[in-house]
């Protein structure tokens, strides 16, 4: 009984007509698609801090990023790096879609932000601060930044929207959750255009506590490397970074004359009962929420050409859905061999919990392009799947599926869909 | 597409600083209990103010049942145990406890946060500090984002539906109300549980002691001598479905989620915009919402931080949308008696509402002693008065110029309330 089928309305019909990127691919679509379609990963030895002390060394790190080219000096001030990586992607985000903020459309301009662990870098320091000298010597000026909706306010600050304005913290799903409460709202009208997306970045503590959590390659001493999908994966490589999608109705984009990138037209969001920060092992709530999430769509796994994953490399949940993929899509199709293309792109990115935002404007240039670029460091396929892997594929895109999974059991799985117009 | 159902409350539960569930709440609304006193959950030295609304002998045992081990109960945060044992009473409440199994495929929880597992964190990070990191418990950072308490909610209550966690800093409670409604109305989930949480800790604590923003004692929202907030901790959590469920299976009903606005002030980070433009939309994007006017409104719960600028901003933006009527709406700060909870704030003033709602009164405005010039509305500084309410619209203003007012209607189907 749930996610019956809407009624399809223009005005309830959700399109992609603008993409921000300040990511370790690059800052800005162009810079971020060349590399990626190219097969390049961003992956590399940490620089912002020594790693010595830990078993692992890699990362993938917004390097070229000039704060400078997209915020004020006077708010920049007072942003940190999270919200200068948010700004960033914000307005970038706006020019895509052709909309320059003005008094007569500032009220109607939301953005619905995902961060899994916001300014871990401010919280620790202020956090420090307290324990090591006491309350008198805490900064003010820190305190703004260590609540996790900061970013979103900062980007709102210094763009001018003033609309609905909300931050999703929920792990890894946090950006998918953010896209889906973004697709929802344009849906009731509560806003006529939201930028959606995610932002995480690496710091030094947080790459400690994941270290210490053994969520990192290589969790079986052997070679460190971001392997999605491979048999020889030992760990997820962190990552960092903000995607952030301009959303508008069908009919907006039109009376605008803008060309959509692609339309979303379906989200499932479902969970299963998992011990917290575990990874789930059974499939069924993956399965069940990406039944939901082609219910909503209208649509069968058959009409899916293109899936970009979840996995990041870790033992568990890149076997799990795998073995979910297996099973929606053979069902579907005589093989799963003849299934879907697979991807994953935190083999390029990392993994950065709120990456949905990344990976959704990367899923929203490859229906454009009709191209599905490979996961970086997958030699031998944990299974059959047909897993997109040394370079890009060309594959005209129907329908694709977004998926978002995190440790604790929660799913959110989206639906893309080719634009014609 | 959107499917304009209707969505009633048919469970609350809370636990706050002037009560520890719902009939207990309801009395101390009525009279006008004030839960702000000395603070004994940390060392105050140092800080500006020693007070707070804390949740005195809070043992969690004595609200979450045996069957959920002990074990499990030690790893979870402070702020996890408030949340999880007011989700148990909201469940009680709306006669769904013990789950029946087939409603836990479409139920889900929606949790508005705030500081989280802060108060464990900071004690991690002193150990991390003190014994270096080879000697510190990396584990028990588990807890300590805010996703830990609706993680921890929806795999103990074995429930498959959609997980969301919202942070819009004080008005994330609020905020879970609205969305928790909408994700009904959009065929993802059945029913919701709904609510926020907010733990009292040192940073947060630490953290406004540095903005200047604590009233050293108890605060006096809408008074001239008001001097600043009072901190709080609350845990509050409601059971939303569609009238037609509400009504099939029996349930009582409270009351109904009419609407929600959510807007910006892009503004200032910790300052409300002086010209009140975020809150004056917030309030008409609910009204629009709702489909209702402001002559429909019949009691306002406030934001009412008793911070110098919120008062006379909250006020004034309350005359832009109501017009002459503002003088006949009465206005009352729940957070007098509560202090601000901060992340649960938007929640605990919902139920709040609800209960104004259901049992016929309007809260009062404690603490107040002497009339502001720029505060001029009526703050029902009296003690509880006695109305029969249609709607009622609750505020609550965030950090990051974030801004939520949420609109409750009574009850769609006669009249609710506990015996």
């Amino acid at each position: 009984m749930r996610n019956q089928r809407p009624q399809t309305q223009d005005s309830g019909r959700v399109v992609v007509t603008g993409i921000g990127m300040a990511t370790p691919l690059g800052v800005g679509k162009e810079a971020f698609g060349r590399r990626l379609f190219a097969g390049e990963s961003a992956i590399s030895d940490i620089k912002s801090f020594a790693t010595d002390s830990f078993p692992s060394h890699l990362g993938a790190e917004v390097t070229d990023f000039s704060p400078r080219d997209f915020i004020s000096l006077k708010n920049l001030r007072r942003m940190d790096r999270i919200s200068q990586l948010t700004t960033a992607a914000a307005r970038l985000a706006l020019d895509d879609a052709g909309i320059a903020v003005n008094p007569d459309n500032r009220d109607r301009i939301g953005i619905l932000m995902g961060t899994a662990f916001g300014a871990t870098d401010v919280t620790v320091h202020l956090t420090e601060t307290l324990i090591k000298e006491g309350p008198a010597f805490v900064n003010p000026i820190l305190v703004p930044n260590t609540v996790l909706n900061a970013a979103a306010g900062n980007a709102s600050i210094e763009l001018g929207f003033r609309g609905v304005n909300v931050t999703v913290t929920h792990f890894a799903v946090s950006a998918e959750t953010a896209l889906a409460y973004a697709i929802a709202e344009i849906r009731r009208g509560a806003a006529d255009y939201i930028l959606a997306g995610g932002a995480d970045i690496i710091s030094p503590f947080y790459f400690e506590a994941l270290s210490r959590f053994y969520a990192l390659s290589p969790g079986d001493g052997k070679t460190e490397a971001g392997r999605p999908f491979d048999r020889d994966r030992n760990g997820m490589v962190v990552g960092e970074g903000c995607g952030i999608l301009c959303l508008e109705s069908r009919e907006s984009a039109r009376a605008r004359g803008r060309k959509p990138y692609c339309e979303l037209t379906g989200m499932g969001l479902g969970s299963s009962p998992t011990a917290p920060t575990q990874w789930p092992t059974d499939p069924a709530g993956i399965k069940r929420t990406i039944r939901h999430a082609l219910d909503h769509a209208g649509i069968g796994p058959e009409d899916i050409q293109a899936v970009s994953a979840a996995a990041n490399g870790g033992r568990i949940l890149d076997a799990v859905e795998a073995a979910a993929y297996a099973d929606i899509f053979a069902g579907a199709r005589a093989m799963a061999k003849n299934g879907p293309a697979i991807t994953s792109l935190k083999g390029a990115l990392g993994e950065s919990f709120s990456g949905g935002g990344m990976r959704a404007c990367a899923l929203a240039l490859s229906l454009e392009k009709g191209a599905l670029p490979p996961t970086i460091g997958l030699l031998n396929p944990l299974s059959p799947l047909a897993f997109v892997r040394g370079k890009t594929k060309a594959l005209p895109i129907e329908h694709a599926l977004l998926a978002g999974i995190s440790f604790g059991g929660t799913y959110v799985y989206l639906v893309f869909l080719h634009c014609r117009e | 597409m959107y499917q304009n159902k209707r969505i009633v409350v048919t469970g609350m539960g809370t636990i706050n600083a002037i009560a520890n569930d719902i009939p207990e709440f309801v009395r101390a609304l009525a009279k006008g209990s004030c839960g702000i006193r000395e603070i004994d959950l940390f060392d105050t030295t140092g800080y500006r103010c020693r007070k707070g609304g804390q949740i005195r002998n809070f043992l969690p045992r004595s609200f979450i049942p045996e069957e959920f081990p002990l074990k499990s109960l030690k790893r979870m945060s402070r702020a996890d145990l408030l949340a999880f044992a007011a989700t148990l009473e909201a469940l009680r409440d709306a006669g769904l406890y013990p789950l029946p199994e087939a409603m836990k495929e479409d139920m889900g929880v929606a949790i508005g946060g705030g500081s989280g597992g802060l108060l464990e964190g900071e004690s991690f990070y002193g150990d991390l500090l003190q014994k270096g990191s080879k000697k510190a418990h990396f584990s028990r950072l588990s807890s300590v984002y805010c996703a830990s308490s609706t993680d921890r909610i929806a795999t103990y209550l074995g429930l498959l539906g959609p997980k969301i966690t919202l942070m819009t800093a004080c008005s994330s409670g609020a905020t879970v109300l609205g969305y928790g409604r909408d994700l009904i109305r959009n065929g993802q989930a059945s029913i919701m549980l709904a609510g926020g949480v907010e733990p009292m800790c040192r940073i947060t604590y630490a953290s406004f002691n540095a903005l200047k923003s604590l009233d050293p004692d108890v605060c006096r929202p809408f008074d001239r001598h008001r001097g600043g907030l009072s901190l709080g901790e609350a845990a509050a959590v409601m059971v939303l479905e569609t009238l037609e469920s509400a009504l099939a299976r029996g349930a009582r009903i409270y009351g109904e989620i009419l609407g929600y606005g959510v807007t910006c002030d892009a503004h200032h980070m910790t300052s409300p915009d002086a010209q009140a433009s975020g809150a004056i939309r917030a309030m008409q994007a609910a009204l629009k919402d709702s489909g209702l006017g402001p002559e429909d409104i019949d009691y306002i719960n406030a934001h009412g931080t008793a911070t110098t600028v919120n008062d006379v901003m909250e006020t004034k933006a309350i005359k832009e949308v109501f017009g002459r009527r503002a003088y006949a709406v009465p206005v009352s700060s729940s957070k007098a008696m509560t202090a601000h909870t901060l992340g649960a704030s938007g929640a605990l003033e919902g139920i709040v509402s609800l209960v104004a709602l259901a049992h016929g009164f309007m809260p009062p405005t404690i603490n107040y002693r002497d009339p502001d010039p720029h505060c001029d509305l009526d703050y029902i500084t009296e003690g509880a008065r006695p109305a029969t309410l249609r709607a009622v619209l609750s505020n609550s203003f965030a950090f990051g110029g974030n801004n939520t007012t949420v609109i409750f209607g009574k009850s769609p189907h006669g009249s609710a309330g506990h015996a």
